[in-house]
């Protein structure tokens, strides 16, 4: 004698409450999303301080950076001033010597920016850039920017 | 008399084929994560600016927002304030940045969310003289603005 089997019909997927979720979802991503992607260089006011000549360990770096339309001149040094000139186009030379800098002092991170009035903006930006280590390095340069606002003459 | 009886014919549910709009929500929502921003701050460019690019990763912050675009036209949270002047300082502008100082260190003594109170976000047209950025910054530092962070894009 054959038993006769109800065959099952698979049952469907209720995608109802993930259509709901994900529509809120993209009603939320849509007023958090910029479409521009834009960050932020930070900088801040120069600041003084009186150290007595005989509390300095050494030389302070005084990391001087003077960006000039063809040219950045790198200046170090308070006491026995020295400075090395690059050409904007030497990115490379001109990061070798910061690292170098920073290998002699690893604890300064301060760099006084001195520029050109007539440079733009996007030049003074690239210059910063490119005394800048590469996105997700460990290792970081002069971070801490600070502008000198009488420029260089 | 004849009752007239009315055969119904069962109606069966209609099937929606929705597997092309969960294929085109996918999508939107990959698109919209990678454009998802969990900066606080919201920009508005205005009019003839087009902003610098820079390799920095650091994201902003909120603070005031002063625009400046390629006809020195000066923008304070996306308001006209004026043009930079030929020469001397821009007092409209140190003004209205010492009002949203004390906007600002007043909401952080009410609330809960704290704000950097000596930072301002400038932005400039790419192409701007470092001498108007050096005014701006100057006129903001007179109105107690010590941090400043340029605004800038992301380039890959």
């Amino acid at each position: 004698m054959k038993v006769g089997h109800k065959i099952k019909k698979p049952e469907k997927l209720n995608l109802v409450p993930i259509l709901d979720s994900v529509f809120i979802f993209i009603f939320f991503l849509l007023m958090s999303a910029q479409f521009v992607e834009v960050y932020e260089i930070g900088s801040s006011l120069p600041m003084t301080k009186d150290v007595p000549a005989d509390k300095l360990e050494k030389d302070p770096l005084n990391l001087t950076l003077e960006v000039g339309k063809d040219q950045i001149i790198v200046k170090t040094g308070m006491q026995s001033a020295r400075s090395r000139s690059f050409a904007s186009t030497q990115k490379d030379e001109l990061k070798t010597y910061l690292r170098e800098l920073k290998k002699s002092y690893p604890k300064e991170n301060t760099m006084i920016v001195k520029a050109d009035p007539k440079i733009s903006f996007q030049t003074l930006i690239t210059t910063i850039d490119n005394t800048q280590e590469e996105k997700g390095s460990k290792d970081k340069l002069f971070e801490q920017i600070v502008f000198d606002n009488q420029g260089v003459k | 008399m004849k009752r007239k009886f009315h055969r119904h014919k069962e109606r069966e549910a209609i099937d929606v084929d929705i597997t092309s709009l969960l294929d085109i929500l996918t999508i939107l929502l990959v698109f919209l994560l990678k454009s998802y921003n969990a900066s606080d701050l919201k920009l508005d460019l205005t009019k003839d600016l087009e902003i610098a690019d820079s390799s920095s990763r650091y994201m902003t912050r909120f603070a005031p927002v002063v625009q400046v675009n390629r006809e020195a036209k000066v923008f304070l949270n996306n308001k006209e304030i004026g043009r930079i002047p030929a020469s001397g300082e821009m007092t409209i502008l140190t003004n209205l940045l010492k009002e949203e100082k004390i906007k600002t260190e007043k909401n952080n003594a009410t609330k809960k969310q704290q704000y950097n109170a000596e930072l301002v976000n400038l932005v400039f047209d790419r192409d701007m003289d470092y001498q108007v950025v050096q005014r701006v910054m100057h006129d903001s530092a007179l109105a107690g603005f010590s941090q400043f962070k340029f605004i800038v894009k992301g380039n890959y």
